[in-house]
């Protein structure tokens, strides 16, 4: 009533007891704060995956591939698939539909596949539990004619020998990678993680007997949505429309760099043709693919190969700075070859329009080192093109160079044999040169007709397969070291092509020949470094120092990537390249990272490309000893013509492109029926309700119920 | 505003300020609110309250505002409907009508 008065003289006149309680606020404020403690919400609920490949979109002149899924991600009921008969609980029976479906590796066919595609508004998702050793029958999810439509055979070329109608080269090709899926698909490894998540549909979604299972359910939640849509005419439209109010890059187009390297410098400023050069290329391909996003471990298919030429390049360093023979031989790796050969379209467009310092009438002929990892076998097959050697001169340049090959096998284990019939080029950069020029060339494969390799351009292609195996019980440092089964292989293949090579640019000594060999030692540790664990001791001497940093403790991933990411093999494969072939010179590092000999040199820079790179630590100390390393290593761009042109719809060449996306993420809960969130949020609504019309009421009756009594008075004392 | 307050002759004239100026610069894909705005305040001051003299002229630019606002509503209707349905089939005549396209859907 009139209390109030009564507590403000109170506390005027209480001033001593005001400070000690505002000293007690503090003290209890301070304790507030380090009492305490985060619990979050979101932890007891959601699950995150820790390990998730995506497979993405990709998109060519006129289809889009690979795997999308919607803006907010799809949420599916978990299901463990036993079997393909099981599938019809996805499909039609299971009550609680859509669902993600757990597989594993031995169900990933294309048979599951294309079910699972047909009725996907029943599929959330698909997820792939990768197994830790591979599978024995084999898998390739590329098609069964790599490259079909960019190579040389089409209807105008020769129509017998197009589509592969004479030989299937990848007969186990299930198509999986060039379809096109509406839900997303996630691989994970066979761990902790993947087991828990099979034991939470164990716990809560197994179906015992026949009955449904009860909710709660697992449920997961995957996020992989691509921004790019249609085709890459329409993603490059989109890419560029200034009239939008936000003007976003929705896809880029896929590419990198080709690495090249001359037995003679060349300069890079005197572009066209040169008059009186003569060159042999040696050709091998640096990219491979899998079904899932950033993973091509690719070890028969690309590195085989490129390991090969490397070893190749080395053992005529000495053969080819002595005595030069006559023509250059051009060491060529290129990039992007998997999507319709993007590093050979882009370097023969440019040596069609004097983009390089080389002609197509400077190439005297071809020697192209395909799959060449032997398991076992001691035979090596010559392919050649059977439409150019209908031509006389073609054709006795060709034998010329079988001839050549065959007498550097001599001696060694291996032997070369050509096919016995009439036969098409296997996929191959050479085939873009032959759709410029008929040249004479071959391509070294390690099958006869069909690939032998069961695993082409999937994530099964790796050390396992080739055959790597180290004895148990090694350290990093000595498994390095340890020569291979396989390495001995490819060195074998090494010294017979460089030997080739050397008589094929005119060498003629054969004191010289004989002393060309490949080192079993080094191919042994391009093939670690490369297939097992590329942050390694003898890569780390020869790179520079802010490379250094990026190279990792697994393989290398082969894949080609979008033009703007530099990808790890072709850094690699130039630094090797350079260590390899060229020379280490005395000059100072700020001369060396500025490409001249010495402060007025204008010219070297044309010519060859210096390389400071780290070096090894000498015995007695930690510290590297760096050094200049002088070498005409090249990165030209591998970047299709179709995007240079702005031929987005070119049936020429490639046009592959890459969606970008957001985010890409996965995670685990459990979810109730939908009755109980229909109910929950009946009752909410019905409180809503149910308060508003209780404050309406007590308003509008307020005189009613609020008016006994209080007259405001002043009170005085 | 409130219009209890306002003398009549004052009422007639904003009723005719805002029937007018969507007319004048017919076309702007928004003043089809302003004559929204115009039936909906002088409802009541045109048809529901007791009769005085401008009451007629306030009518007839209620009712001329109606009429502008039922066209503008039909032919956007009819343009968005035709819009949203047919703009991924239109390739790029759609995408460079559009301030915004949707990203990953065609």
């Amino acid at each position: 009533m009139s209390t109030l008065p009564v507590v403000f003289s109170a506390f005027q006149t209480r001033k001593m007891d005001l400070l000690s309680n505002k000293w007690i606020i503090n003290l209890i404020f301070c304790l507030f704060f380090t009492g305490i403690s985060c619990n979050s919400v979101e932890n007891k609920i959601y699950v995150h995956l820790n390990y998730s490949i995506p497979c993405v979109r990709l998109l060519n002149a006129t289809h889009q591939i690979g795997c999308q899924s919607s803006l907010s991600g799809d949420v599916g009921v978990l299901h463990v698939l036993e079997s393909e008969a099981n599938l019809d609980w996805v499909l039609q029976n299971g009550p609680n539909p859509p669902y993600m479906v757990i597989l594993d590796s031995t169900l990933f066919t294309r048979s599951v596949m294309m079910k699972l595609k047909t009725g996907s508004s029943r599929v959330a998702g698909v997820v792939v539990v990768a197994p830790s050793s591979n599978p024995a029958e084999g898998f390739s999810p590329h098609t069964t004619c790599p490259n079909e439509n960019s190579g040389v055979y089409s209807e105008s070329y020769d129509p017998a020998l197009a589509h592969c109608n004479v030989t299937k080269w990848n007969p186990l090709g299930n198509g999986l990678s060039y379809e096109e899926y509406d839900f997303p698909m996630f691989s994970l490894k066979d761990d902790n993680d993947t087991q828990a998540i099979k034991q939470c549909y164990y716990d809560h979604n197994h179906v015992v007997n026949g009955s449904s299972p009860r909710y709660p359910l697992c449920a997961m939640q995957l996020y992989s949505h691509m921004s790019a849509v249609t085709d890459t005419a329409t993603c490059m439209r989109r890419n560029g429309i200034n009239f939008s109010l936000n003007p976003e890059t929705v896809c880029d187009p896929l590419g990198d760099f080709n690495v090249l390297a001359s037995t003679r410098p060349l300069n890079y400023t005197d572009k066209g043709h040169k008059t009186g050069e003569s060159v042999v290329i040696a050709a091998a391909r640096l990219d491979s693919r899998s079904f899932f996003f950033d993973i091509a471990p690719g070890a028969e298919s690309a590195a085989s190969g490129f390991v090969t030429l490397l070893a190749a390049a080395h053992a005529l360093r000495n053969a080819t700075q002595d005595a030069q023979p006559n023509r250059t031989i051009l060491y060529a790796f290129f990039q992007g070859e998997t999507f319709d050969y993007i590093g050979s379209s882009r370097l023969v467009y440019d040596m069609d329009n004097k983009q390089f310092p080389l002609d197509l009438d400077n190439v005297h002929s071809v020697v192209e080192i395909g799959q060449v990892g032997l398991h076992g076998e001691s035979k090596l097959w010559v392919h050649t093109d059977p439409v150019s050697r209908r031509n006389s001169s073609v054709n006795e340049e060709v034998e010329k160079l079988i001839r050549n090959l065959n007498s550097s096998a001599l001696n060694l284990s291996l032997s070369l044999q050509e096919p016995s019939f009439s036969q098409p080029l296997p996929p191959s950069s050479f085939q873009r040169f032959l759709r410029a020029r008929p040249i004479p060339g071959v391509v070294i494969q390690n099958h006869n007709s069909s690939f032998t390799n069961r695993y082409y351009e999937s994530m099964y292609d790796n050390a396992e397969y080739l055959n790597m195996s180290y004895p148990p019980n090694l350290t990093p440092e000595e498994q390095l070291e340890y020569v291979t089964d396989a390495a001995k292989a490819l060195t074998e293949v090494a010294t017979i092509v460089a030997r080739a090579l050397y008589t094929q640019a005119g060498g003629s000594d054969p004191i010289q020949l004989k002393n060309i060999n490949a080192d079993s030692q080094m191919v042994t540790q391009m093939l670690y470094g490369f297939l097992v664990k590329s942050n390694n001791s003898w890569f780390q001497q020869m790179v520079p120092s802010d490379f250094a940093i990026h190279l990792r403790d697994r393989p290398t991933n082969f894949y080609v990537g979008v033009t703007q990411q530099h990808s790890e093999p072709t850094l690699l494969v130039q630094y090797l390249l350079a260590n390899l072939t060229g020379t280490t010179v005395n000059i100072t590092q700020d001369n060396c990272q500025n490409q001249r000999e010495d402060e007025d040199d204008k010219e070297s820079k044309h010519i060859y490309s210096y390389m400071w790179v780290q070096g090894a630590a000498p015995p007695n100390s930690t510290e590297r000893v760096a050094f200049c390393v002088r070498s005409t290593v090249r990165l030209s761009k591998a970047l299709s013509p179709a995007f240079d042109l702005e031929e987005y719809t070119s049936k020429d060449y490639s046009t592959w492109t890459e969606s970008r996306w957001k985010s890409i993420k996965g995670r685990i809960f459990l979810v109730a029926s939908h009755e109980l969130e229909m109910l929950t949020l009946g009752v909410g609504v019905a409180v809503l309700i149910a308060s508003l019309m209780l404050t309406y009421i007590i308003s509008s009756k307020a005189d009613i119920l609020f008016s006994s009594g209080r007259e405001p008075t002043a009170a005085t004392y | 505003m409130n219009l209890e307050r306002l003398p009549n002759e004052e009422k007639l004239s904003l009723c005719r300020k805002y029937y007018l100026v969507p007319l004048a610069v017919s076309g702007f894909a928004f003043l089809p609110f302003l004559w929204l705005v115009n039936v909906v305040w002088f409802f009541r001051e045109a048809f529901l309250k007791p009769s005085y003299t401008e009451q007629l002229q306030i009518k007839a630019y209620v009712k001329r505002s109606a009429l502008g606002l039922l066209l503008w509503v039909a032919v956007l209707t009819t343009w968005i409907t035709i819009y949203q349905h047919f703009r991924a089939e239109w390739g790029e005549v759609g995408d460079y009508l559009s301030f915004t396209i949707p990203l990953g859907i065609p």
